[in-house]
This record gives C-alpha cells, structure tokens and sequence, in this order.
C-alpha cells in the first residue's frame, strides 16, 4: 500500500503472468485467483505523504480474490469485510455475471491472510470496494469461465465456439445434454494453461445480473443467528480479557498494581506493562474480568483536562491553508448582494452497536505465530499493530469475521492487541469485547468543524464569488506522523472532502486548517464529507434566499455545464419530482434542498419537515443518487437509506462534549441516536450516468443536514447554522 | 441450576451471571448480541415465556423454569434436516437490514407482538418495534419486515 499513490487505480490487466492457477493440482480442484494493484483508498494518502516517492510495483502474488470450483460448488473468496453494506453480495452478482453462474451457485467466503494478501485490497474504506474491483473481477470471473470452456470442448470433442455457457454449465450446440461446471473440474487431468489476455469482458446489454435486485447472500444465516462477529469468536479453552483504561486522554500509568484484582474469583492472571501504557486482567468470564479490572490499583499521570469550550476555541476557521483560489473573490464580494455566515458541527462518535472485540491466540515462544479474529475493516492495520506489540518476526494469521457496523471506527482494532498481550501472557486464548461504555469513551471522533462563507449573488441570481474559510480536527493524519510534517501540509485531506460548492463560482477562495485536538478525532463514514457538506449546501441556501430565487432553481442555474454539473441537475431534478417540489407541501410542513458530489457519486435530497412540540420532525426524505452504475439496486438504496438516518441521527441529537479530558457521554442514555418512531420515509431514486460504478457507503450521508435546515428555514424563517439543530 | 434453552435443558454453571453472558460465552449461543449493557439498543432481546426480555440486565437466575427463546431458536428443522424460517425470519430475509447486530431486538419484538397480535396496525408496529435501536439505519426495513411477516403468519407459513 506504502508504494502506491493515492486517487489512482493502478489495476493492471489480468495476464498469463499475473493470474494465479492450480489446474489439476489437487485432483478435482480448480482455483483461479488473481493479484490486485490497487489504490488502498483514502488511507494510503497518508502512507503517500509519509513515504512519498516510491512508485507502483508489482503486486505481490497473493491472491486478492479466488474462485475454488469442486464437484460439490464454486466457493468464492472475497477480499473485502462485510460491516452489513451488502459487498459480499454485490461481488458475488459482478463474479456470477461473467462466471454464467446463477448468484446462489456461488459460496461467499471471506479471504482470511493465510491465502489472501491483507495488504492490497483486503480493507473495507472509502466507498471503493465495488469501483475497485468491479472490472477486475470481472476479468478474473471471465477468464475461468473462457478456460471451463476450452476445457470443456476438450473434454467433449467439439468446438469451444459450440458451447453456450449458462447457470453454471455449458450448452452444446445440436445436443441435448449438458455439461456442468463441476463435470469439467472432475474430469480435468493435468495441468492448464491460461490465454494471454483476458477474456472478453460481457456487453452491458447482455447483463442478466448487474443492475438487478439481488437478495443479500448472508441474511439468512443473520437471522438464524449463526453469522460470526467479532464479539461472537469462540475458540476451545479460551478465556476473558478485560483493560483498564485511562480518566482522561493521553493519560500514563505512573504505577499499578494487581491489588484485591488478583484474588478475585475466576481470575487467572493480571498482567501489567508499564511501558505500554497497559493493565489488564484474564478471567474465566467477562463479568469476573471486568469486576476484577475495578480492583485494580493505579496511578493515571499527565494526560488532557481540556474542557468543551477550549475545543471550541480551538477550532475556529479564519487562517489556514489556501486549497483553491480562483478570481478575485475581494472584488466579486464588493458587488451584488453580499451576505455571511458561520456554522458549525460537532465532536460525534460511531456509534457502531457492535462494540469491538477481538480473539486472539498467540503460540508460545518469541516468535510464536499470532492467530486472530476480530472484526476490522483493515487487517492489514491490525497486523502491524500485533507487530508493533508483540514482535515484527511473528507469523500473523488474521480471520476477518462479519462486522456490526463499523463507520471508519474499525478501521483498526486495538481489542486485537490487547487481547493479543493478555493471551501471551496466558498461553491461552483470550476474547477481549468491550463494553459499550469503553467503546464510546476510548475511540476517536468525527472532528468538529467551523466554517465562515462570504458570498455574493448578482441579482439575476448569479454567484459572483464566494470566500471560504474552514477548520476541523485531524481525520486522516495518524498520529505516527511527525507533527511538523502535518503542520507544514497545514490540512487535513479528508478534511477537505465535501468542502468545495460544486457551482460555477468565477471567484471562489478556499481556506482550510487542521488542528490537533487533545480529543482523539479521525475517520467516520465520509471523512469531512457530512460536516462539510452541512456548511457549504446551507450556504447555498443562503445565496439563494438572498438573490430571492426558489432554491432548488438556483441551483440548476449556478451548477456548471461539466459532466458534473449535469449529472448533479439531474439527481436535483429526480429529487425534486419525487418530493412534489413544484406542487406546496401539506399544510404546516415545509421543504429544503441540498445536494452533494463525493467519490464520483452525485446525490441530491429533499427534506420535509414539520415542528411537533417545538421539536423539529421530519417526515420524508426524496433522494436521488447517481453511483455511475448501480451493481444491486436493493443494496445501493439500503446504503443511500442508511446514510439518511445516520445523517438525520447527527443533523437532530449527535452531539459530544468534553470535560476534564474526558468526553461526558458514555452510553445511548446520554449519547442517543435516531430511533425507528423519528425515521421518515425515504424514498431513493437510483440514476445511472455511466458503464462504471462509484460508491455508495458515504457520498449520500452528505447533503443530509443542510436539507433538513433548509427546510427548517423555509418553515419557520430561522436558520440554524449549528449542527446539532436546536430551535 | 438449569434453564430453558430454545426448547432445551440446559445446565448454567455460573447462577450470580447475567442471562446475556450465559447465552453467549456458557452455552455458545452467540446469536444474542450485546450492545448497550443497560437495556436501550435492544441487541441482547430474548423471549422469556413469550415476553420480550433484555437479556442484559436480566439475572439468570431470574430465568429458571422459564422458557428462554432466542433467535437460535426460531426456525424448525424438519425430519430430512430442512429447515423452515420462522414467518419474521422470512420477512426479515425479504427486508433485510444491514449489519444485523441489532436483529435480535427486531425479530423477538415481532415474534412476541404477532403471537399476541397477528394483524398489528401500523401504530402497533411502531410501539413495538420502536424500542428498538438500529444505527446503520434499516428502520424502514423494520417496518416492511413486521407487516410482511404478519402477513406470512396469516397465510399460515
């Protein structure tokens, strides 16, 4: 990942040279995988910046993804982690598309690191799986179903050109019978060879899956209750883990001791290390781990006290970073109407209700191999950590289980590591789940943020210019990382996603900071995406309120004439007709519009919203969203709903506060999130722009609080500009 | 000590435990999730004789002689080793959410409300599933799955 530079697919096509194959190897086993080189998302802007100059390479030859075809079925295994987006199914329809098998032919299996290669596209992040490795897998799933055939005419004595493939066998041309996918395997001897190129890939119009609804190839074992997560890992004769944790962050153990924590009952052993900051206890049950955890004697030294206002303070927009500077905005703001604004959004957490945990064995002896469980959207990053901890030469096997929601919060796993120590000191295994209290408080943040917009509108409706100034809490920038080196950069680069008004603005400056906050702050879905997108589509609503123009039209006015720009009209326009924008809302309601661009997605949405009580109800949400190509239209719009009631969950109550070094809320009680009785309806429509797909997990979470303030304004006349929306 | 398990006798080893913890960590019963600890998410949601219970804050102890389902034990495995999903099951597989982790809260809940209930109004639907947290969002699926399922159990799946 370190040597591949960022927003840049390095796929190379699949060749005789890069295509794994066991033809013949095992007796009745044909395995087909193939190597990715592939952009590892947004993390690896870091690893860019940090190790910057190094350029691509071959990847290694691991396979990224394989298909195993045995007499009994075709087993796929897949690189990516399902945290409940629907991948699992998503690349299951791509392979059974060019493979000519039905969906339910094929066994979805999670890649664990034995055989898979957890550096290269085995991370679940950045919206990318299905755009990643879309046309790849396709020319993997092709080129096996091209070699079946040859096979095939082999083994039948006829033509290649005479077999017809579909549903997982193939047709002769003038015969009755058929020949299965699995007869071919079996009959196979010997060893195969692979054609130069890859197979041609199929015409979108003879798609029979792609673009299909598709049922999720993993519910029914969900609702039987026997998918395994993370908290769910079970391995004979292991034990219960539980750590102590700091008051405040960046706090040290100065001292510690075992103290009543060792004679607690069930409690095998309590193991301190001062130097890495750890003390945790081993018992025969979580209960007794956690209860013997209380017991502990220690000493928290240093660490923060700061309080919510000195955050707030902290990050104020004003100087920064220019990131764009178009025309002379000092100019364009001395004409026409000029108006400002600040707004602001909150410290928020995850709020995954799968709380992490990890099971992990670690062998005896220095160099005694690691085995681990846990559910992450990067093994990769939870390896390196292990490595960090207990030793770079250890062996590493991770199993990547089914995730309870993840959100950019397990994008690591640092259960894994610490159930990692307690099991080295144990020689047992050893499960580590926290509790919802520790994964609340120990995490990082979506950062806040604070942004000040000038602008100005000519009175036909115009934007002549607009001077943009922001400020967030680190999202991307690792703490590894040298502060200077951050400082000199100036912003943060997920900072700035969602940041830019896509309109045709002829003066347009953008100034943007970081700040290190002593709070732990990094990625949750869509990076700067959703507080961004907040500021900047409210602000548009600003101009538009301000050049007296309806807003929806204001903005088909002022989007460019780029690709962009139409296909942003367009989900506006589709957004629009679905909410009876041109017809008024029932009585006592009101409407709000924004829109948003993010990994190629464009999505537009249209809230509609009511005061109950004095509190703000929304009612209906009307979005559209255009990911290119839509792989599974049930699981594109599961992923576009759920990003509205995220975005509605943090747009109506999300809001943390610090104090003492310490954020206040610790569970649902204080920290509460949208509930089934405040969900509106939502309908989304799907648009497709294009023969490739983009992503679908965060770009929609965007536009979300500016519709709903928008909409807010157009009812009561108040603009609320902070997030959270309190009237 | 001994409780009912999904139709079985099961022997608890560890009496001052929390029912959640018995499930998962004694009985392997993994399909149970926890989530919140204090009763508000509803991941850990089992059926104690018939009614739905926070297997999170409720003491095993509390449970013997009761009848304990859990989403384990839902579906029926018939004498060639088919199973046959339970109507909420179905419905849920027609209506999925996303993660799942907070499926217990949302299948028990509709178990319960439609053995009491087997044409609920929308409004019943909303007080009984609404107890109920889902962060990845699938609420509307929610609300899809319990119709649907009360639509099953009429049609008598």
């Amino acid at each position: 990942m370190s040597t591949l530079k960022p927003n840049k697919v390095l796929r190379k096509k699949v060749t005789r040279r890069r295509v794994l194959i066991g033809l013949g190897t095992t007796a009745g086993v044909l395995v087909v995988g193939v190597p990715l080189a592939l952009n590892a998302g947004r993390p690896a802007l870091v690893k860019y910046v940090e190790e910057n100059g190094t350029g691509p390479q071959d990847a290694p030859l691991d396979p990224d993804l394989w298909f195993e075809i045995t007499p009994a079925g075709i087993t796929f295994y897949v690189p990516k982690m399902e945290m409940g987006q629907g991948i699992h199914t998503a690349l299951a329809q791509i392979a059974a598309e060019e493979l000519e098998v039905k969906p339910e032919q094929l066994t979805v299996r999670q890649a664990d690191t034995a055989r898979g290669y957890a550096g290269g596209t085995m991370f679940t992040f950045g919206s990318n799986s299905v755009s990643a490795l879309y046309t790849p897998l396709r020319e993997a799933a092709a080129t096996l179903r091209e070699l079946l055939r040859e096979e095939a005419a082999r083994q039948l004595g006829v033509p290649a050109k005479n077999l017809t493939a579909a549903g997982g066998q193939f047709f002769i041309a003038g015969r009755r019978d058929t020949l299965t996918y699995a007869k071919v395997v079996e009959a196979k001897q010997g060893g195969g060879t692979l054609p130069d190129k890859p197979a041609r890939l199929k015409a979108r119009k003879d798609f029979k899956r792609i673009g299909k609804a598709m049922p999720r190839v993993d519910f029914r074992d969900k609702v039987m209750g026997l998918s395994t997560y993370g908290y769910d890992a079970r391995v004979d004769g292991m034990l219960y883990g539980a750590v102590a944790r700091p008051p405040r962050y960046g706090a040290t153990l100065a001292a510690a001791s075992a103290g009543a924590a060792a004679q607690h009952s069930g409690v095998s052993k309590v193991v301190i290390d001062l130097k890495a900051n750890f003390v945790g206890v081993v018992a025969d049950s979580r209960t007794r781990a956690r209860d013997a955890v209380k017991k502990l004697e220690l000493r928290w030294e240093g660490g923060t006290t700061v309080n919510q206002a000195e955050i707030e303070a902290q990050v104020r927009a004003g100087a920064g970073v220019v990131v764009r500077r178009r025309g002379n905005v000092g100019a364009a703001l001395e004409q026409g109407t000029r108006i400002e604004a600040e707004y602001s959004t909150p410290l928020a957490a995850h709020a995954h209700l799968e709380p992490l945990a990890a099971l992990v064995s670690v062998a005896p002896g220095a160099k005694g191999k690691i085995e681990v469980w846990t559910a992450t959207q990067y093994p990769k990053s939870v390896m390196d950590d292990l490595h960090d901890a207990l030793g770079k030469d250890r062996e590493i096997l991770l199993h990547p289980t089914q995730l309870g929601g993840g959100f950019g919060r397990k994008a690591g796993q640092t259960a894994a590591v610490e159930a990692a120590r307690l099991s080295k000191a144990t020689g047992k295994p050893v499960h580590v789940g926290w509790t919802r209290e520790e994964d609340l408080q120990q995490a990082f943040f979506r950062p806040p943020s604070h942004h000040i917009l000038r602008g100005s509108v000519s009175e036909d409706g115009r934007i002549l210019g607009v001077e943009q100034f922001s400020a967030s809490g680190d999202i991307i920038w690792p703490a590894s990382m040298p502060e200077f080196v951050k400082d000199t950069i100036g912003f943060d680069p997920g900072g700035i996603l969602g940041l830019f008004m896509p309109y045709s603005i002829p003066a347009y400056h953008v100034t943007n900071r970081r700040e290190a906050l002593p709070v732990p702050t990094g990625f949750w879905r869509g990076l700067g995406v959703f507080p961004n997108t907040f500021a900047a589509e409210s602000f548009a609503d600003e101009l538009a309120h301000a050049a007296k123009m309806d807003p929806l039209e204001f903005r088909l006015k002022n989007l460019p004439d780029t690709d962009d720009g139409q296909r942003l009209r367009a989900v506006l326009e589709q957004a629009a007709q679905r909410a009876g924008w041109a017809t008024p809302p029932p009585q006592g309601r009101a409407r709000g519009v924004a829109c948003g661009l993010d990994v190629n997605t464009a999505s537009a949405m249209i809230a509609e919203v009511s005061l109950e009580n004095g509190q703000i109800r929304v009612h209906r949400m009307s979005v559209a969203a255009d990911p290119g190509l839509v792989i599974n239209p049930q699981g594109a719009k599961m992923q576009a709903e759920g990003s509205v009631v995220m975005g509605l969950s943090s747009t109506l109550h999300e809001v943390l506060t610090v104090k003492d070094g310490m954020i206040g809320s610790a569970n649902f009680d204080t920290y509460p999130l949208l509930t089934l009785r405040e969900t509106p309806q939502i309908d989304v429509d799907l648009v497709e722009s294009g023969d490739v797909p983009y992503g679908m997990g965060e770009p929609v979470i965007g536009p979300v609080g500016a519709a709903v303030a928008n909409a807010v304004f157009a009812l009561t006349g108040k603009r609320l500009r902070d997030l959270p929306l309190r009237l | 000590m001994q409780i009912q398990v999904n139709g079985k006798t099961q022997q608890v080893r560890r009496e001052d435990e929390l029912l959640l913890w018995v499930l998962r960590d004694e009985l392997g019963l993994t399909g149970t999730h926890y989530g919140c600890g204090i009763g508000l998410c509803g991941s850990c949601t089992v059926l104690v004789d018939g009614q739905v219970t926070r297997s999170c804050l409720t003491p095993v102890a509390q449970v013997a002689g009761k009848a304990v389902t859990t989403l384990e034990g839902l579906a029926k495995t018939g004498p060639g080793g088919a199973v046959t999903l339970h109507p909420v099951q179905q419905a849920f597989v027609e209506n999925p959410l996303q993660c799942a982790w907070c499926l217990p809260g949302h299948v028990m809940s509709a178990v319960a409300l439609l053995e009491a209930n087997s044409s609920p109004t929308s409004e019943q639907i909303e007080a009984s599933a609404g107890i109920n947290l889902c962060r990845c969002g699938g609420y509307n699926n929610v609300r899809k799955a319990v119709a649907r399922a009360a639509e099953l159990k009429r049609g008598g799946l």
